[in-house]
Parts: C-alpha cells; structure tokens; sequence
C-alpha cells in the first residue's frame, strides 16, 4: 500500500489540513486524492467536521441585558 | 478595487478615528467602541468558554483593559487585532482556571501516521448527519470542550471567526507555521471524534 502513500505527498495532504481546506491546492495532492480513496475520505471527512462546526457555532446577537450590565460597568451607561 | 474592499478601508479610516478619539478619553468614542466590539467579543469568548456566564465575565473584563490600556494602544496595528488578544487570552486565562481544558491533546498523530491500513468510513456525504440530529450536535459540542486549549484557541480563531492564519498567529503571538499545525490537529482530533461516533452508530 505504500506505494499509493508517497511520503512527500501524504505529508502535503496533511499540511492542506491545516490550511484553507477550499483552496485550490497542488496538482500533486488533487492527483493523489483522486487515485487514493482512503486518503480522499479522510480529506472530505475533515472537511465536513469544519463545516458542522461553522454552522453550529453561528453568530448569537448580545443580549440587551448583557449589554446594559457592560455599560453600567464601565460606567458608559450615558453614553451610548 | 472591488466595493467591499473601498467600504473596508472607509470603515478601518471611521474606526481609527474612534480609536485615535478614544485613547484620548473621549467617552463618546469609548462607548461607540463598545458598539463596535462587544458582540464580535461576546461570540469569540463564548466560543472559546462554551458558556454565557463565563463569557459575559470575558467580556466586561476586556472592556475593562481597554478602557485601561487604550491610551498604550499603538496606532499603527490594528485595534482588532489588539483588542482580540485580551479578549483570546482573558478566556483563556479563565479557561485554565476553572480547568475546563483537563484533557490535554499534546501528541496526537498526524494524518500520516497510521492511516494507511485502516479502512475508512465515509460519513462526510451521509444526509443524515445535520445538526438537526441533536445527538450529532452534542458530541460535536462535547468534542469541541475537550480540545485543549491552545487548539481550541487556535480552531475558533480560524475555522469559526475566519481570521487569516497570520492575524491567528498576531492574535496568540505563535509563528504562522504554529497556527497551522495546531489548527491541522484540532481538526483531525474533531474529526477523529465524529468518526467514532458514526462507527457506533453503525
């Protein structure tokens, strides 16, 4: 199995793990993941995890008491 | 130039003008910084702490060292970046006082060790794995609290706040290369645990 696990390309593949998983990368890991369907599933099953993530952790408006409490604090309560 | 890039440097010039104003103890220019900010805040300490109290607590403490240390701030970087790094480190301060972040996830193995003889199972087309499923979400949720901090730091900085790897590595004062490693390893440990879950599952 080695030989569909070139060293330099598996250690690309796992560098474009810390990268922007939505660049477009070298032709040399695209050619890999194409050919190598183990590596493949580990890529898009990373890329999946990110993006549960992203839509679990969506933006939540401050609540207004927080913000009051925030002000009063700083004592910017007549300010804003 | 595109539109957006225009309204950015038109709202960089407006917020520096706040800035500038603010470290010379205009309060108007303080509180419209608080508008600014607080909720950007708000979320990044919530997603780090996984708590509202907590980052609430985060929070007013931020706003604090600003109203502080505002008139130190140097005009020539970026408020966001600055004001982010309290806030990152005042979380995580916090974390490692309540000792949320026991699990420490020093040595995991990269992608390139021990894959190569395990079939993998591909769950990342499977329809049934949204976020409606609230099992999914919570050991999703639960995955996340058990990232170390320095991962996590790293992990909400980038793949949930979408900050480039170099404010990332401006933000928690670690080399570009760093960020990366660390997000790679958050990533996969995430991962990792959803892959478990599914494995069950079937």
């Amino acid at each position: 199995m080695s030989h569909h696990h070139p060293e330099e390309v598996i250690k690309k593949v796992c560098e474009q793990l810390g990268e922007d998983l939505e660049a477009p990368f070298c032709k040399e890991v695209t050619d890999h993941l194409k050919e190598c369907p183990n590596c493949r599933i580990y890529f898009d099953t990373v890329k999946k995890t990110v993006v549960l993530c992203r839509e679990m952790e969506e933006q939540q408006h401050l609540p207004a008491e927080v913000r009051q409490r925030l002000m009063k604090v700083l004592r910017l309560d007549r300010k804003a | 130039m595109n539109n957006s890039s225009i309204s950015n440097r038109a709202g960089d010039k407006a917020e520096s003008i706040i800035v500038r104003k603010a470290r010379q103890g205009d309060q108007q220019a303080l509180a419209e910084l608080v508008t600014l900010y607080s909720e950007r805040i708000y979320n990044l300490a919530l997603r780090i702490l996984r708590n509202k109290e907590d980052a609430e607590d985060v929070l007013q403490e931020t706003f604090m060292t600003v109203l502080e240390k505002i008139s130190t701030f140097d005009e020539r970087s970026a408020f966001f970046t600055w004001i982010y790094r309290i806030a990152t480190n005042a979380s995580l301060m916090k974390l490692r006082r309540k000792k949320i972040a026991s699990t420490e996830y020093l040595d995991h193995p990269d992608f390139e060790q021990g894959r190569e003889n395990k079939i993998l199972q591909d769950w990342s087309r499977n329809p049934a794995l949204t976020l409606d499923d609230q099992e999914v979400k919570k050991v999703l949720d639960q995955a996340i609290n058990d990232l170390a901090e320095i991962y996590r730091a790293v992990f909400v900085l980038r793949d949930i706040e979408d900050l480039s790897i170099r404010d990332t590595a401006k933000i928690l004062d670690i080399s570009e290369e760093n960020v990366k490693i660390r997000l790679r390893r958050a990533r996969i440990f995430l991962r990792d645990r959803l892959s478990e879950y599914f494995s069950e599952r079937v």
